[in-house]
C-alpha cells in the first residue's frame, strides 16, 4: 500500500525526519487558508498516489494568495494518471543549494533490503550512476553503518551529522513499519546546511498490514475495490469497458494481454483465486456486472482443483437472476464437455479457446 | 535442491485446515506418499489415513521425511517453516500466500544456515510426473511423464501450458512454482542450474510476469551460462497498466522497472524464444527440439 505523501510526511514526522511546514487542503479555500499562514512562495502539491504528478501539471509554486487559489482549482481539476487529486498539500518553500537522494528499499535478487544514497536528487534513481548501496541486514544498521554511507557518500561538515541520523531513522522507520520502500527524493540541503525533506515517498507491504492496524483507515476506498477486497478476490479496476474474470493471477494478466493485442480496453482485473467454487463465481459476475461503463463481461477459466462444472453451474445461476451485460467464456480443462451442456441454450457464448472468446469480446459492439 | 525420489515420505503441515485436508487426498491419489502430517495439538489425529503429529520432529522421527508441504497461514507461516528446518525437513514447499516479505526473507536466510530449500512462498508447489511426486495443488490431469522442464511465477499459467504441452506431446521432467511473491525461496536461475544436471531435462519453460526483475536476472544468467537445452519462455503482464498490483504480490510496474517489454527484450538477447502467448508454447519447444 502506497501512502499519500501527507500521510508520509507524518510518518517521518513522528520519527523526527525534518520535513518542511505544510498543511493539508480538501478544497480551494482551504488552500488560500493554508497560503495565509506560512511565509511564500509555497508549493502546492496534488495528494495522488499515480506517478508522473510534476510532469502533469501537480506541483506548482505561488507567490500571491490569488495565485493559490487560480493554481488549486486547476489542481483539483487534474486527473493525474485517472486519479482526481482529493486534497492539496500546501507546503512552504524550502531554499536550498542542492539535494540528494536517501531510501531504504527492496532489493528482490539480492533477497534484502538496501539502503541506497545519492549526491543528486529529485530525479528518478534509475538514472543515478553514482549511488551507494548497502544492505541492510534485518535486525537494523547501527551508527557505524549510518556513518560509513554518509562518509561514502563525501558528505562532511556539518551536514554529515545530520545526513546519518535521517538515514538511522529511515531505516528505524522501514523496519518497523514494514515498508517495501521508504524514500527521500529530494532531501534538500538549506541555505544553512539543514537537510529537510522536500518529498516522501512509502510503500508499506500489503501483506504486513495485520501487524499494523495504524494503516488500516488510511485509504479511501473505491466501492468496488472494497467489496471485492471483502469477498477475497484480487481486483483491480482499469479504463475500458470489458471486464476480464479469470482464475488465477498470472491467467487473467494473460488475458488483459489477449484483449490488448485484440484493440481491447479491460475495465477491470478480476482473479477468482485458485480452487473457486460455485459461489465465488456468481458474486465475481454479480460485481462486474454492475461496474459503471462495462459493456461486455469475459470470463476465462482453466479448470482444475477448480471444477468447470461449478463454474458454468455459477453462470447458470446469475443469468437465471436477471439481465447479466453479454457474457463471453473460455471455459477448459476437466469436465470441460459436461460444463458446455450446462449452459447451451443460455445467453452466453461458449468458446474453445482464450483468443477465440478474446476476439469475439472484442469485436462484437 | 534434492527433488524427491519416487515413494520418499512427504509430511503436510497443517494437514488438518480444510485445504491442506483436501489436497492431501489428492496428492495421495496421484500415488504420492504423504506419511504424515503435522498440526500443534492436533496429534493422534488420522486425515485421510495419515497420522497427525504436534511437532514436525515427531513427524520426522516417525517416517524419515525430509520434505514438507506447508497450508499455514501466514501469519504462522515463518514458525512453521522454522519448526520444520530445525527438525531436519531440508525441502519446504510454501503454498501460503499473504507472507509478509520481512518474514520470507528471515526464511530464505534460516534455510540458507541450514541448506535447506525453499520452494515458493504463494506458489502452486511441484510435480515430477515420472516419480508419481506431486507436492502441491496442481490439476494432475494437466501434467504428464516427459523431458520438458516447466518454471513458473503463476500457478494458473503454470497449469495451463502444462496443459498444453501435454496435449502436443511434450510431457514434463519436472514443474515447479517458483511462487508469485517479490522474494521467493528458489529463483527461475536456480532452477535452471538444477535441471542442467539432469539427463530427462532436454529443454525447459520458464513462465515470468510483470514486476521485479527476475527475468533480467536469468536472461543474464543464461547469456553466462554454458548450457545446451534451449529455454522458451512466457512473460505476462504486456498490457498490465503501471502502479498497480495485479493479483500477486510480486506483480507490479513501478515507473519503467518490471514491465514485461524489458524482460522480454533481456530474454530474446540471451537466445531465449519467447512466446506471444501461452498457446504458442509448445510451438516454440517442438522447433527447439527438433
Amino acid at each position: 500500500m502506497r501512502l499519500f505523501e501527507y500521510q508520509a510526511k507524518e510518518l517521518f514526522q513522528a520519527y523526527a525526519i525534518p520535513v518542511p511546514k505544510s498543511a493539508l487542503a480538501l478544497d480551494v479555500s482551504a488552500v488560500t487558508e493554508a497560503f495565509n499562514t506560512m511565509g511564500h512562495p509555497v508549493v502546492l502539491k496534488a495528494q495522488v498516489l499515480s506517478g508522473g504528478r510534476g510532469k502533469a501539471g501537480g506541483v506548482v509554486v505561488v507567490g500571491d494568495e490569488a495565485g493559490a487559489r487560480r493554481e488549486a482549482s486547476r489542481i483539483f481539476g487534474l486527473a493525474i494518471g485517472g486519479e482526481k487529486p482529493a486534497s492539496i498539500l500546501v507546503e512552504e518553500s524550502y531554499p536550498h543549494q542542492s539535494e540528494l537522494y536517501l531510501s531504504v528499499s527492496l532489493d528482490r535478487g539480492e533477497r534484502a533490503f538496501v539502503a541506497i544514497a545519492a549526491a543528486a536528487g529529485g530525479v528518478d534513481v534509475e538514472s543515478l550512476s553514482d549511488k551507494v548501496i548497502r544492505r541492510v541486514p534485518l535486525e537494523g544498521i547501527d551508527e557505524s553503518f549510518a556513518g560509513e554511507v554518509t562518509t561514502q557518500l563525501g558528505l562532511s561538515g556539518p551536514t554529515a551529522g545530520q545526513f546519518t541520523k535521517i538515514l538511522l531513522r529511515l531505516e528505524q522507520l522501514s523496519r518497523e513499519k514494514e515498508c517495501e520502500l521508504a524514500e527521500i527524493n529530494p532531501l534538500a540541503v538549506g541555505q544553512d546546511d539543514t537537510l529537510v525533506a522536500l518529498d516522501a515517498k512509502v510503500i508499506v507491504d500489503d501483506n504486513a498490514l495485520f501487524r499494523h492496524p495504524e494503516f488500516s483507515k488510511l485509504h479511501p476506498e473505491d466501492e468496488f475495490e472494497g467489496e471485492a477486497s471483502r469477498e477475497g478476490f484480487a481486483f483491480v479496476r482499469l479504463e475500458g469497458d470489458i471486464a476480464v474474470v479469470g482464475n488465477g493471477a498470472g491467467l487473467v494478466l494473460s488475458t488483459l494481454d489477449l484483449v490488448g493485442d485484440a484493440g481491447g480496453k479491460a475495465a477491470c482485473f478480476l482473479d477468482l483465486g485458485g480452487g473457486a467454487q460455485q459461489d465465488r463465481i456468481e458474486m465475481a459476475l454479480r460485481l462486474v456486472n454492475r461496474l459503471p461503463r462495462v459493456r461486455r463481461i469475459l470470463v476465462n477459466i482453466y479448470g482444475g482443483i477448480t471444477r468447470t462444472t461449478d463454474v458454468a453451474e455459477g453462470i447458470r445461476t446469475v443469468l437465471s437472476e436477471g439481465p447479466v451485460k453479454p457474457l463471453y467464456a473460455r471455459v477448459s480443462g476437466a469436465d470441460e464437455d459436461a460444463a458446455r451442456r450446462l449452459l447451451e441454450g443460455t445467453q452466453i457464448k461458449l468458446f474453445k479457446t482464450a483468443p477465440e472468446a478474446v476476439a469475439a469480446v472484442v469485436t462484437t459492439s | 535442491m534434492m527433488l524427491p525420489k519416487k515413494g520418499d515420505p512427504i509430511i503436510v503441515q497443517n494437514i488438518t485446515g480444510k485445504y491442506g485436508r483436501f489436497h492431501t487426498r489428492l496428492m495421495l491419489d496421484y500415488g504420492t506418499n504423504i506419511a504424515a502430517g503435522a498440526t500443534p495439538g492436533k496429534g493422534g489425529q488420522i486425515v485421510e489415513g495419515v497420522p497427525v503429529f504436534n511437532k514436525v520432529e515427531e513427524a520426522v522421527e516417525r517416517t524419515g521425511a525430509k520434505a514438507s508441504i506447508l497450508f499455514v497461514p501466514a501469519e504462522f507461516s515463518y514458525a512453521a517453516c522454522e519448526e520444520a528446518i530445525l527438525a531436519g525437513v531440508r525441502l519446504l514447499v510454501v503454498i501460503t500466500e499473504h507472507i509478509p516479505v520481512r518474514d520470507t526473507m528471515r526464511l530464505v536466510q534460516l534455510a540458507g544456515r541450514h541448506d535447506a530449500s525453499i520452494i515458493g512462498p504463494n506458489c502452486p508447489g511441484l510435480i515430477v510426473p515420472s516419480a508419481k511426486v506431486k507436492m502441491g495443488i496442481m490439476p494432475a490431469t494437466s501434467f504428464a511423464a516427459g523431458n520438458v522442464a516447466l518454471f513458473s511465477r503463476s500457478g494458473t499459467l503454470m497449469y495451463e501450458i502444462a496443459g498444453q504441452l501435454t496435449k502436443a506431446g511434450f510431457g514434463q521432467s519436472v514443474a515447479l512454482g517458483i511462487g508469485g511473491d517479490p522474494i521467493t525461496g528458489t529463483s527461475a536461475s536456480e532452477c535452471l542450474d538444477f535441471v542442467e544436471g539432469l539427463e530427462e531435462t532436454r529443454a525447459i519453460v520458464v513462465v515470468g510476469e510483470i514486476g521485479g526483475d527476475a527475468e533480467e536476472r536469468l536472461a543474464a544468467h543464461i547469456s553466462k551460462s554454458e548450457s545446451k537445452k534451449p529455454v522458451v519462455a512466457y512473460v505476462a503482464g504486456r498490457h498490465a497498466p503501471k502502479e498497480k498490483k495485479l493479483g500477486h504480490a510480486g506483480a507490479i510496474i513501478y515507473g519503467d522497472y518490471g514491465t514485461a517489454a524489458t524482460k522480454i527484450a533481456a530474454l530474446t538477447k540471451a537466445g531465449v524464444s519467447v512466446a506471444e502467448t501461452p498457446m504458442d508454447v509448445p510451438s516454440l519447444i517442438d522447433k527447439a527440439l527438433s
